[in-house]
C-alpha cells in the first residue's frame, strides 16, 4: 500500500532530479546516482538507479564511479534536474561540460599552492641574508 | 550591480584584532583591500544548542561578515556559468528530441500494419478535404453577409440624409412663412395706426345658422 505523506500529495508540485543517495556504513559512505522525485527523502524510494560512486579512493588511488549513460539521456530528455555534485561528476566524466566551479576551484587551489611556495622561497632567501628581514611576506597579491 | 560586487567596495569595515595565526585558515583567494575579518573556518552546525538558546557571552561583540568576493573572479565565473548553461540547455533539447523521436517510432511500430496506416492516411485526407469544403462555404457566406451589411448601412445612411434634407426644407418653409406673416404683425410702432384702422372699419362677425347647416351672414346690424 502506498503511504502518501502530505509532502508527496499530488497537485503540489515536485520534479524529477538526478542526485546522490547516500548508503554504506559508518565511516564508509557510498553513493548511488539516482533519478527520484525531488520531494522524496534522500535515501528513499527512487524512480531508477543510474549509477554509483565510491567516494573513497581505492588501492590505486582512484575514485570509481559507474554511469548508465543511455538512461541518463532518457531522463534528461524527460526534463530531469541535476543536483550540483551530480553535475560536477558528470562534467568530470565528460558526459556534460565541465562545471564552472570545478575549474574555479582548481584555479584557486593552484593559486594558493603558488602563494604557499613563494613564502617558502622568500624566507629561504631572506634567512641567507644577515638578519634584517623579518620574514613577513604574507598577503602578497595573488 | 550584483550584491556580491557591492561587498568588494573598500568601505568602513570594523576590523577587530586579527588573530595572528591566520595562515592556512584564509579563505580562497583573499584579494587586496577586502574585508579580512572573516576568520572562522568551521561550517556553522547546530551542535549543542538549539536555535532558541541565547548566544554565549563570548560572542557578544561578534561581527559576522559575508565571505570576501574577488570581482574579477566573479565576472569570470559568471561568464563560465552562462556558457555552461547554454551548453546544458542545448544538450537537454537534443536529448528531448531523441526521446520524442523514439516515442514516435514506437507509436508507429505499435500502430499496426501498413494497411492500417494507409487507411489512416486516406481518412485524414478525406477529413482535410471536407474541412476545406466547409471552409469555402463558410467564407462565401461570410462574404455575402458582409456585402449585405454594407448595403444596408449605405441605405440607412441615404435615408438619414434624405430625412435630414426634408427636415431642413420644412424648417426653411416655416421660416419663410413666418417672415411673410411678420409683415402683418402688430408692432409698437403700428399699434396706434392699427387701432385706428380697426376702429374705423367695424367688422360684423355675427351670423345665423339653422339645423340644416346653412349660414347667414347678413344680419340686422349691418
Amino acid at each position: 500500500m502506498v503511504q502518501l505523506g502530505s509532502r508527496l500529495l499530488r497537485g503540489r508540485g515536485g520534479h524529477v532530479v538526478i542526485r546522490f543517495a547516500l548508503g554504506g556504513c559508518t565511516n564508509r559512505p557510498f553513493f548511488r546516482i539516482v533519478a527520484a522525485n525531488s520531494r522524496r527523502a534522500r535515501d528513499g524510494k527512487y524512480l531508477e538507479q543510474l549509477g554509483c560512486l565510491d567516494p573513497l579512493p581505492n588501492a590505486h588511488g582512484e575514485k570509481v564511479a559507474g554511469l548508465n549513460l543511455e538512461r541518463l539521456r532518457y531522463w534528461l530528455g524527460c526534463g530531469a534536474q541535476l543536483s550540483r555534485p551530480a553535475e560536477k561528476l558528470l562534467g568530470l566524466a565528460g558526459f556534460l561540460p565541465l562545471h564552472p566551479m570545478t575549474v574555479t576551484g582548481a584555479e584557486r587551489l593552484r593559486r594558493r599552492r603558488q602563494r604557499e611556495q613563494q613564502p617558502e622561497a622568500a624566507p629561504a632567501d631572506g634567512s641567507a641574508e644577515p638578519g634584517t628581514s623579518t620574514g613577513t611576506s604574507t598577503g602578497t597579491a595573488p | 550591480m550584483l550584491r556580491a560586487l557591492r561587498r568588494c567596495r573598500p568601505g568602513p569595515v570594523p576590523l577587530p584584532a586579527l588573530p595572528p595565526a591566520l595562515g592556512p585558515g584564509l579563505g580562497p583567494g583573499l584579494g587586496p583591500g577586502l574585508c579580512p575579518a572573516w576568520a572562522p573556518r568551521a561550517v556553522p552546525v547546530r551542535g549543542r544548542k538549539t536555535r532558541h538558546d541565547p548566544p554565549a557571552k563570548s560572542k557578544a561583540g561578534r561581527v559576522k561578515l559575508p565571505p570576501p568576493v574577488d570581482p574579477e573572479e566573479l565576472l569570470v565565473v559568471l561568464e563560465r556559468y552562462r556558457q555552461h548553461r547554454l551548453v546544458l540547455s542545448a544538450l537537454r533539447a537534443e536529448f528531448r528530441a531523441e526521446v520524442l523521436q523514439r516515442q514516435r517510432e514506437e507509436r508507429l511500430a505499435a500502430g499496426g500494419s501498413a494497411e492500417e496506416l494507409e487507411e489512416h492516411r486516406r481518412l485524414m485526407a478525406w477529413n482535410e478535404e471536407q474541412n476545406a469544403r466547409q471552409r469555402a462555404r463558410r467564407e462565401e457566406r461570410l462574404r455575402k453577409e458582409e456585402e449585405e451589411q454594407k448595403r444596408r448601412k449605405l441605405e440607412i445612411a441615404e435615408k438619414q440624409a434624405r430625412k435630414m434634407e426634408a427636415f431642413l426644407e420644412e424648417k426653411e418653409k416655416e421660416v419663410l412663412q413666418l417672415q411673410e406673416e411678420a409683415k402683418n404683425f402688430i408692432t409698437p410702432e403700428n399699434l396706434e395706426a392699427r387701432i385706428e384702422e380697426c376702429l374705423d372699419n367695424p367688422r360684423n362677425y355675427n351670423f345665423a345658422i339653422d339645423k340644416d347647416g346653412r349660414i347667414v351672414k347678413r344680419t340686422v346690424l349691418s
